[in-house]
């Protein structure tokens, strides 16, 4: 939407500080980086790349769980499972060892906006609303945080979520789809019960399943709120450079991207797919067309 | 071990001469950017100076502006990667109006990277961008592997590229590199119509096709059946085709495919290449392309090279290493 747009990202050595096993498969990641590195917000990414010669050649896009400031530099979190070839490297990783961190990419969460948050998290989709809620305690504003997951074990450090919202003054709510914590349901569940409790207007922001973040966004339509939803793409450059990781626009903003020549993209304002990287990851409900949304 | 290493004296780096020419183009040194690798050329201007670079050759630029294909458009592969990207780009007037202005105020050399489905778009986009400033030369893209017309299959044809090449020619005095496809049976066949059409110059390769299976939902695992592979997977591949093209013709040959080190590009420029393009390393770090331009430099420097010229087409094959592209 701007034609000034800034380009803080940058690539640099970083070394791992801590890595502990976070229960049910998942993992906590801390990275040192230089304090030349801007610090991210909420809901960014950076691209992090494994030491050569590695097992896969793309960097790693992954989103940010929290920033501690250092006397010297910043120490980046992350929680990520270990799925795929580059994240099971990457969990062998001893504190110490070198690699290469690219960012900070993306727009976060508009952390800002007025109304009252609510954060919806999806697995470890939590990670960059751990630091929402950090990022909101610091604004002096309470965070209410929903929680779900398929069963107990995969609410990702639910312990580590708990404590932060209780030294921040929040409050927390868990689904599972089983039942064997807080409601048997999901999230929605709890946003529908909860939602008009809450002052409005109430705002939004979610990351998890891109199937979660739907029935976020039809919700969030429906019900004249607004949803910024954290989404996850394949990526090769995560910069906006290789045109790799397309979202499809909603039918609203491919006319406005097709009207202003610009669709909030600082690269090219392609009507037709919005940019995962550089025009989201989080983008609000009413940017993407959730029925072509994969 | 190359003979001149053992009786050449080392050479302190800044004394290393650099500069090639691609025709009438002179470069400060040989290394591009590969089109598709660097956007606009803006896009990175924060962390690459792209003045100390060869040049900048643009993503291609279509008469109008184009979507691009549906995702999954990126498949990671054994070392190396996938796209489908689909030739997403501004289109003409945006490129003119929005793109190029940047481009000047980075004093780059810039190639821009022309993409056309028939010999008339090319020579639109050719005649309308011919008379704006700040354009050192067109890569024509007659190698795209992944749109439905107008991409490396239809251009395959030597007829055709030699007489669209003569109509480019009539359109404009700038350089004109032909972007070669490498899935040809004979790369010398293409590489010689272009030649006979008028290029002053070819880039030897484009993307191989290549597909990914999903075996669990039995699909492919980009947006289209098949997509181009890049990375190191390739360089190989590429630096036959581009030894083979480099001695079926007599204009200069621009080396790419899996370019990511010093040593790399020599390694093309030993095969006859005058240029190099580096292009998928830049996905995982902005900044290859001038390392790559410091690594000629120093290993130029320890083997006593006064002239990156003086390296072209050292590797002379023998006949303990019989060379069929000579034969």
């Amino acid at each position: 939407m701007t034609a000034t747009f800034e380009r803080t990202w940058r690539q640099t050595d970083a070394i791992v500080r801590a890595q502990r096993d976070y229960g049910a498969g998942f993992r906590w990641l801390e990275i040192d980086v230089p304090a030349e590195f801007t610090a991210p917000v909420a809901g960014q990414f950076v691209q992090l790349l494994l030491p050569a010669p590695a097992a896969v050649l793309l960097p790693r896009p992954m989103s940010v769980a929290g920033v501690r400031r250092r006397s010297r530099g910043r120490t980046l979190e992350f929680l990520y499972a270990p799925v795929g070839a580059g994240t099971q490297v990457l969990a062998q990783l001893q504190p110490g060892t070198h690699l290469n961190l690219t960012g900070p990419l993306g727009r976060g969460y508009p952390l800002h906006e007025p109304g009252t948050p609510v954060l919806v998290a999806g697995g470890r989709g939590v990670a960059p609303l751990l630091m929402a809620v950090d990022e909101l305690a610091r604004q002096k504003r309470p965070s209410t945080l929903l929680f779900g997951a398929r069963t107990k074990s995969l609410l990702a450090g639910l312990n580590d979520a708990r404590e932060r919202l209780k030294a921040r003054g929040g409050r927390l709510h868990l689904a599972t789809d089983d039942g064997s914590r807080g409601v048997r349901g999901n999230v929605m569940d709890l946003l529908d019960a909860l939602a008009p409790k809450l002052p409005a207007p109430i705002v939004i922001h979610a990351c998890g399943p891109h199937g979660m973040l739907g029935a976020l966004a039809r919700w969030g339509i429906a019900n004249g709120v607004r949803a910024h939803l954290a989404m996850e793409s394949v990526m090769a450059c995560g910069t906006g450079v290789c045109r790799g990781c397309p979202l499809p626009r909603s039918t609203e903003a491919r006319t406005r991207v097709l009207a202003t020549g610009d669709g909030g993209s600082p690269l090219l304002g392609n009507p037709e797919w919005a940019m995962c990287c550089t025009d989201g990851p989080v983008f609000e409900a009413r940017e993407l067309d959730w029925d072509r949304v994969a | 071990m190359s003979a001149t290493a053992a009786i050449r004296k080392a050479l302190a780096p800044e004394r290393v001469d650099l500069g090639v020419r691609i025709g009438p183009l002179a470069l400060r040194n040989p290394v591009l950017t590969a089109s598709g690798t660097f956007g606009y050329g803006d896009e990175y201007a924060h962390v690459v100076d792209l003045r100390v670079l060869g040049g900048v050759v643009t993503k291609t630029v279509t008469v109008e502006p184009r979507a691009g294909n549906p995702p999954p458009r990126i498949a990671e592969t054994g070392a190396g990667m996938l796209n489908s990207i689909g030739l997403e780009n501004v289109g003409l007037a945006r490129f003119r109006t929005e793109k190029l202005p940047r481009l000047r105020a980075l004093h780059a050399t810039v190639i821009a990277s022309l993409g056309g489905e028939t010999s008339e778009e090319l020579e639109t986009l050719v005649g309308t961008l011919g008379g704006e400033s700040g354009i050192g030369a067109f890569e024509i893209n007659f190698s795209c592997p992944n749109v439905a017309a107008g991409g490396a299959r239809y251009w395959a044809e030597p007829a055709r590229l030699e007489a669209t090449l003569r109509r480019l020619r009539a359109r404009t005095r700038l350089p004109l590199i032909a972007k070669l496809s490498p899935d040809v049976t004979d790369i010398r066949d293409t590489a010689r119509a272009c030649e006979a059409g008028g290029a002053d110059a070819l880039t030897c390769v484009n993307t191989f096709v290549g597909m990914a299976i999903d075996l669990e939902y039995m699909s492919s695992r980009l947006g289209r059946a098949t997509g181009g592979v890049s990375g190191p997977a390739i360089k190989p591949l590429a630096l036959a085709r581009c030894h083979e093209a480099a001695h079926a013709v007599g204009i200069p040959v621009i080396g790419s495919g899996g370019i990511a080190s010093g040593r790399d590009a020599l390694e093309f420029i030993a095969a006859g290449a005058a240029a190099v393009q580096v292009g998928t390393v830049t996905f995982t770090e902005p900044g290859a392309a001038v390392r790559v331009v410091e690594e000629m430099r120093a290993w130029l420097a320890a083997h006593g090279i006064a002239r990156v010229a003086d390296l072209q087409g050292s590797f002379a094959a023998s006949a303990a290493q019989p060379d069929p592209v000579r034969a």
